[in-house]
Order: C-alpha cells, then sequence, then structure tokens
C-alpha cells in the first residue's frame, strides 16, 4: 500500500464480505421455499426474502466497487485520496441506510413500509430490484454523488490514468442511469421501458467499465505487464461492451408493449455481447502468460483469470443461449433467465470485486504483498468450491428451465405453472444442494482471513 | 515510426463507438414513444387502474410473480391472467381473496393482504389493462 | 507486439484496433442482411411490391457519390505519400462534399417517407428499409466526421510521407461505410 489513504477501502470490503454471506443465507431460504412452499411462512414470505436477496447484493457489490475505488484511485494518480474522512463518514451513512432498509424489509410489511416511508408523495416501490424505500434511493444518489465528489477530486489532483478515467466514466453513468429509478409512470409499458435503464445500463453497460477497470488494475499489478498494452485492451473492450451493450437493451423490449422492431435491433445487437466478454477472457489469459513478475499472492491472479472465464460463460455464453428472439420467446420470464442471471453476476462483478479484495486486503493489514501460504490455499478452496458450485446451480437451473419451457409452454397440451413447478421440483432439490455448498466456499472464504502464519513469498510452494 | 494498435485510436474508437450507440439509443427510443399510442392500451388507463398499479407496487407483487414475463418466476405470470380466468375480474377477486393467512401445509401459498372491496377492484381492473397491451402475441399460450 | 514496427510496409495498413472495430461493425451489418434476405424470402410479395416504392434512381446517384468520395479519399493518401500536403487537403475536402451530397439526398429521400406517414412500425419492409439505411446513414455521419478531423489534420500538415497511419484509418473506415452501402443498394433496392 502506497498511501495511507487507501485504507478506507478495508471497511467497505468488510461490509462487503459480511452483506454477500447475508445474501447467501437468504439465497437458500428462497431456494428452499422452491421446494417447501411453506417454509418460514408467513413470517418471511418468498417476495420478502427475494428483496433481501437482491438488494444485498446490489447494496455490497456496491459496497465492493466503491471499497475498489478508494483501494485504486489513490494508487494510481499518486495521490492520497482527496477526503478520507468524507469516506468514512460516507460508509456508515450508507451501511446504516442499508441496514435500515432490510430491517424494513423483514420486520414490517411492505406495504406498512411503503406508508411510512411516503411512498405516496413519489411512488417509486415494488418494481424490481427497486423495492427500496424512495428516502432510502434518495440517499443512495447522496452518497453516490458525494462518493463520485471525493473520487473525481482526486483523479483530478493527480496523475490521470486510463484506468481511473473508465472507473470514473463507469461510477458517473452508475449514478447517471440510477436517476431512472425515480421515474415510475402509471402507463406500465413506460414503466417497465425505462425500468430498464437502469438495470440494462448498470449490469450489461456502466458496470462493465467498472468491472474492465478494476480487472486492468489488477492485471498490472500481478504480472508487471506493460501498462501501455493493458490500457489500449482496456478502450477496446470496454468500446466493444458499449457497442454491443446499448442497443443490446432492445433484448428486453420483446415482450413489454414495445413495437416490434425491437425483436430484430435487439436480437442483432445482443447476440454480439459476448464479444467483449471474449475479448476479456483471452486478454486475461494473454497478460498473465505474457507476465514479467510472479506475484507471490496468487489467489488474486486465480480471481482475475476466473472472472474473465466466468463473466465470458455466465453473461455471454449463457446469454446468448435465449437472447434471439424466436428463443425468448418460449424462454422469458422462467428459471433459464434465473440461470442467467446467477452465472452472470457471479462471474462478472462477484468475482471481480473479490479479485480486487484479494489482492489488497493482505497489504491494508500489513502485510508486504500477500497472506500465508495456509490462507492462501484455503481461498483457492474457496474460489474452486463456490465457483463449482456456481457452475451447478446454473445447470440445475438451466434443466428446470428447459423443463418448465417443454412441460408450459411448448408440448402439445401445456400444463400450469403450479402443476410444472411440481414436476420440476427435483432440480430445484440439486440447486438447494449446490446452494449449501455455495455457503461452505464462502465461510472458507471469510475463514481464510484469519488464518495468519508467515507471508509466502515467491519461492514457497502453495 | 507508427505503432500497429495504438492507445489513442482505441481511446477514440471508444469514445466515438459509445456516442454513436447511445445516439442510436436515443433516436430508437423516440420512435417507441411513437409508436406506443396504437400498442399501450392507454385508453383503458382509468383512474381505478392507477389505483390498481399501486397498490401491485406497494404490496410487492412482483416478488413472487412475473408481468410481462418480468418479476419472480416463483408464482404464476399475470400479464394473461384475465384470459386465463375466463375473462372474468370477478374470479380474480375471489382468488385474491380466498388465500389463507396462514398458508398452505407444504405448498407455496398466496399471502392474505386483507384488501377491501374497492381494492380488490382496483387489482383486477389494472391486471384486466395488463391483458390488454399488445405484447408482440407473447405468451405462446394461455398459460403463461 | 512491437516486431512489426521495423516492417515498412505493414499488413493490414493503418491501426490494428481500428481493424477490430470495423469487423465488428462489419459483422453487424452481415448479421442484418442476413435476416433480411431471410425475412424477404418468406415475404417475397410483399417486400417486391413496396421495393417498388422506393426512389433507385437517387439511391443510384448516391452509391456513385460515395465511390466518388472513396475515390477522392485513396488519391488523398496517395498524394500524402509524396508529400503533397495541399493535393491531398483539397482531394480530402472533395471527399467530404460526396458524403455530404449523399446525406442530402438520403435525407430527401428520407422526407418524402415521413411526409407519406412511413416509419419503422408501418410494416416489415419498411422496418428493414429504414433499420439499415438509417445504422448506414449514421455511420456516413460519423465518416463524415472523421474526414472532417483528417482534413483539418492534413491542412496543419500533421501527415507527412513516413507518418499518415490515421490517415490511412480513417480512410478504411470511409471504404467500410462505402463498402456496406454498396451490398445494401442492390439488396434492398435492386434484388427482385
Amino acid at each position: 500500500m502506497k498511501y495511507e489513504s487507501q485504507s478506507v477501502a478495508k471497511l467497505y470490503f468488510i461490509a462487503a464480505i459480511g452483506l454477500f454471506v447475508g445474501q447467501i443465507v437468504f439465497g437458500l431460504i428462497m431456494g428452499l421455499q422452491y421446494v417447501m412452499g411453506d417454509f418460514l411462512f408467513p413470517e418471511i414470505p418468498f417476495n420478502v426474502a427475494r428483496m433481501v436477496h437482491t438488494n444485498l447484493l446490489i447494496v455490497w457489490l456496491l459496497f465492493g466497487f466503491m471499497g475498489a475505488s478508494y483501494y485504486l484511485v489513490p494508487e494510481e494518480a499518486e495521490t492520497e485520496l482527496h477526503s478520507p474522512m468524507l469516506a468514512k463518514l460516507m460508509f456508515w451513512v450508507f451501511l446504516v441506510a442499508g441496514a435500515l432498509t432490510i430491517l424494513g424489509y423483514l420486520l414490517v410489511p411492505y406495504a406498512a413500509l411503503a406508508e411510512m416511508t411516503g411512498n405516496h408523495l413519489l411512488p417509486t416501490m415494488g418494481r424490481e430490484f427497486l423495492e427500496q424505500p424512495t428516502i432510502t434511493k434518495i440517499g443512495i444518489v447522496i452518497v453516490a454523488l458525494t462518493f463520485l465528489y471525493n473520487i473525481a477530486f482526486t483523479i483530478l489532483k493527480g496523475r490521470k490514468t486510463v484506468i481511473t478515467l473508465v472507473l470514473l466514466l463507469g461510477l458517473a453513468g452508475l449514478a447517471i442511469f440510477f436517476l431512472f429509478s425515480f421515474y415510475n409512470p402509471d402507463n406500465l409499458v413506460k414503466d417497465k421501458f425505462y425500468w430498464w435503464f437502469v438495470v440494462h445500463l448498470w449490469v450489461e453497460g456502466v458496470w462493465e467499465l467498472i468491472m474492465a477497470s478494476i480487472l486492468a488494475f489488477v492485471l498490472i499489478k500481478t504480472t508487471g505487464v506493460d501498462r501501455e498494452i493493458i490500457e489500449k485492451w482496456l478502450y477496446i473492450i470496454i468500446a466493444m461492451a458499449l457497442i454491443t451493450g446499448l442497443i443490446g437493451t432492445g433484448h428486453h423490449f420483446f415482450w413489454i408493449g414495445a413495437p416490434e422492431y425491437w425483436l430484430w435491433w435487439g436480437s442483432i445487437f445482443s447476440a454480439l455481447e459476448p464479444i467483449p466478454f471474449f475479448m476479456m477472457t483471452v486478454f486475461a489469459f494473454n497478460m498473465v502468460n505474457k507476465r514479467r513478475i510472479n506475484h507471490p499472492n496468487q489467489p488474486a491472479v486465480l480471481w482475475a483469470l476466473g472472472t474473465a472465464v466466468m463473466a465470458f460463460l455466465g453473461a455471454g455464453v449463457w446469454g446468448f443461449m435465449h437472447t434471439l428472439a424466436p428463443v425468448n420467446y418460449y424462454t422469458h420470464g422462467t428459471q433459464i433467465t434465473a440461470a442467467h442471471g446467477h452465472m452472470a453476476f457471479y462471474g462478472a462483478y462477484v468475482m471481480i470485486v473479490l479479485a480486487i479484495i484479494s489482492y489488497a486486503m493482505p497489504m491494508m493489514r500489513g502485510r508486504k504483498a500477500c497472506n500465508s501460504a495456509a490462507s492462501q490455499i484455503v481461498e483457492m478452496w474457496s474460489f474452486w468450491l463456490m465457483t463449482i458450485s456456481m457452475v451447478f446451480i446454473t445447470l440445475f437451473l438451466t434443466g428446470a428451465g428447459i423443463l418448465q419451457v417443454w412441460l408450459q409452454r411448448f408440448s402439445d397440451e401445456p400444463m400450469s405453472f403450479m402443476v410444472v413447478q411440481e414436476k420440476i421440483e427435483l432440480f430445484y432439490w440439486m440447486r438447494e444442494g449446490a446452494g449449501l455448498v455455495f455457503l461452505i466456499g464462502l465461510l472458507l472464504y471469510v475463514y481464510s482471513f484469519f488464518i495468519g502464519g508467515k507471508e509466502r513469498t515467491v519461492e514457497d510452494k502453495v | 515510426m507508427s505503432e500497429v494498435f495504438t492507445k489513442s485510436m482505441a481511446r477514440n474508437i471508444f469514445y466515438g463507438g459509445s456516442v454513436f450507440f447511445f445516439l442510436l439509443l436515443i433516436a430508437l427510443t423516440f420512435q417507441t414513444h411513437e409508436a406506443w399510442p396504437e400498442r399501450d392500451n392507454h385508453e383503458n388507463l382509468t383512474d381505478q387502474v392507477r389505483h390498481g398499479k399501486e397498490l401491485w407496487e406497494v404490496n410487492n407483487c412482483v416478488g413472487c410473480h412475473s408481468l410481462l414475463g418480468e418479476g419472480a418466476y416463483f408464482a404464476p405470470e399475470l400479464g394473461n391472467v384475465y384470459q386465463r380466468y375466463g375473462n372474468s375480474t370477478d374470479a380474480i377477486k375471489a382468488f385474491i381473496m380466498s388465500r389463507p393467512k396462514e398458508g398452505i401445509e407444504g405448498r407455496r401459498s398466496m399471502p392474505q393482504f386483507n384488501f377491501n372491496d374497492e381494492e380488490l377492484e382496483a387489482i383486477a381492473q389494472f391486471l384486466k389493462y395488463v391483458s390488454g397491451i399488445n405484447t408482440n402475441d407473447w405468451p405462446p399460450n394461455i398459460q403463461g | 507486439m512491437y516486431i512489426q514496427e521495423s516492417i515498412k510496409t505493414k499488413y493490414p495498413p493503418g491501426d490494428l484496433a481500428l481493424w477490430i472495430f470495423i469487423c465488428a461493425e462489419l459483422l453487424v451489418f452481415a448479421i442484418f442482411f442476413a435476416a433480411y434476405a431471410f425475412t424477404r424470402a418468406s415475404n417475397i410479395e410483399l417486400f417486391n411490391q413496396y421495393q417498388a416504392t422506393l426512389n433507385t434512381d437517387l439511391a443510384l446517384l448516391n452509391t456513385i457519390a460515395l465511390l466518388t468520395s472513396s475515390y477522392f479519399v485513396v488519391s488523398a493518401i496517395i498524394s500524402i505519400k509524396e508529400n503533397k500536403q495541399k493535393q491531398s487537403t483539397r482531394f480530402l475536402f472533395l471527399s467530404i462534399i460526396g458524403g455530404c451530397a449523399f446525406l442530402i439526398m438520403k435525407m430527401t429521400e428520407y422526407s418524402h417517407h415521413m411526409s407519406e406517414g412511413i416509419n419503422l412500425t408501418t410494416n416489415l419492409f419498411y422496418m428493414f428499409y429504414l433499420s439499415l439505411t438509417f445504422f448506414h446513414f449514421m455511420h456516413v455521419i460519423l465518416g463524415i466526421m472523421i474526414l472532417l478531423v483528417l482534413w483539418l489534420n492534413t491542412r496543419k500538415g500533421l501527415y507527412t510521407a513516413d507518418n499518415h497511419d490515421g490517415l490511412v484509418s480513417g480512410g478504411a473506415y470511409w471504404h467500410m461505410v462505402d463498402l456496406v452501402w454498396l451490398i445494401l443498394f442492390p439488396l434492398i433496392y435492386i434484388m427482385k
């Protein structure tokens, strides 16, 4: 760690991991509710568990992105953070606001929460992933703007690199497109259309800029490859991501009341969305092969390669599978979507945050470059456990989805939704099993932070 | 001497390409607005339907159901529930009312929301309005 | 990655980054064309009926405008290789004129369609016709903007016989825009 103020990232990373554990616990609750319908009913109905699961994911990824920015921007800009105090303050504001929101979901009926927080004044609640009370949304905007201010002024006073510029663009886009969450017209078609301006333009747009810049930073640090080479690849990859992803938004407009030409525009451009992810995989492996140094922090390299591969599989391959309109006609709103969502989020965003945590955390905890060999072994075990179980979760959900499409939509005598759900129960049980393995992997990951010992050097075997 | 692959060219492509495709997205969005009046069933968007949408939101229905395929996949699709229930708002209301407070043993069950008559009617009318949106023939069949 | 620097005539000419971009663009157009061809095959009557409403003469003039413009870009590069900056600037200016001529003629065509109330949702043929030509139209605008930058740079004397990679790269992009139209024109206007 070169600058003292980088250490504010530690708070953010610890919170991120804590909330990650919460997210997985609620995921398991939901998984069980899929097969044991009355589990925790009516105390925690499925919709509440789902809100907690998805909102925790978003919040902890945001904590991860902010932590990553606070860590890498001072180092890239070669200057202390503009205001470490503000960074700490905003951390607590965000954490308390997030915790209160989650408690609100769990302790009061959602309708009561809406009334308590004055949703009727500016109705924004009750839409998928944007369930937060309006006041929380305003809080998110304030936190995001303060954070942007802090990061932007740090970049302005220091060295400007491609990595920080792309990161800043991504973060600014994140804040700007979130503003669409305040637009909730009565007309359902418009509501749904602009809802995607938050959701799609986040995860298939500006978040990819954030992801790519963090990946580029970790690769520069762990491979020692010339910055020039990494930076130009960064530009080309994110260019492809936006070129395909912006019009690719159209693959969400097929069946929600938007005109028919979106079937063509959406299919054509989203069919190309795997390209940037493929380039990212090639790029990451190339850089590691061309490495000039052997960095002693092996898990960090593993996460970086892992994120490239899994993002390509989850977002690229699993996305392509059902993005063409004639296919999507049958798969839209089935477990296939769920399968894609799980692997894409894990591959592209969970793993990149874990990569930067893995790289930065040892140094913020006073080590020179990495943890002990024993700790690294446990962390790499957790990598494989989580990644492989996520592959299986995806495969089981895909199986469930294919069967669902067949029984409910494609066969000669289509069955009703609930009947089909019972028929595909076996897949849900297997998914829950894979989910448990994922939790074990995650707990191992947490445990790896508590393994001490002598810092690993390159000569030590892992 | 020139390089094979320069950073400045990569940068230009990124900025140029992003702006280009963002403008294209805006143009297509504009065109979408022009096309909506014929598809979005806005003529049936009454105050009652508006109230229904609000109830749909503040009870987080989308946390279990999907609507036009978007939402959770835990409970049936509701974009065409009006047709599935025989074009009857009364049938929809009866179902919502009939949900047991303590759930059904071993099975998924919709919570009992204790709506009054006026609220039930609003929700049913909202679902009827949704079923009139032109969705390019989605879902493939009545099962949703 | 640096080996090729020493080679005098490299392949491909211009910047590799740009070639990646050109390939991606051509891929989009190729898929769009394929979609058009397939859809047309199953709706031949509809497509033929509305194809007849298009102004083929104007489209032919447009083809000539783009081809001429491309020719001037080639001439500009040849001039720069002989270190004739003045001449190169003039050729680039002419190629910009060609591009603008295309835009004006295409806009007359569009305004004609608009006055008839035709848009993307009118029918399948117009959906494809407008999508493809408008997507290409935007590429022409981008191409002209690139040519303008090249023109300004050449005027400032930034390119020489030894160093004109930017000019070659920008020129390659303009040729791509031209090439796409050369497929688009017969596919949409002529093919029966």
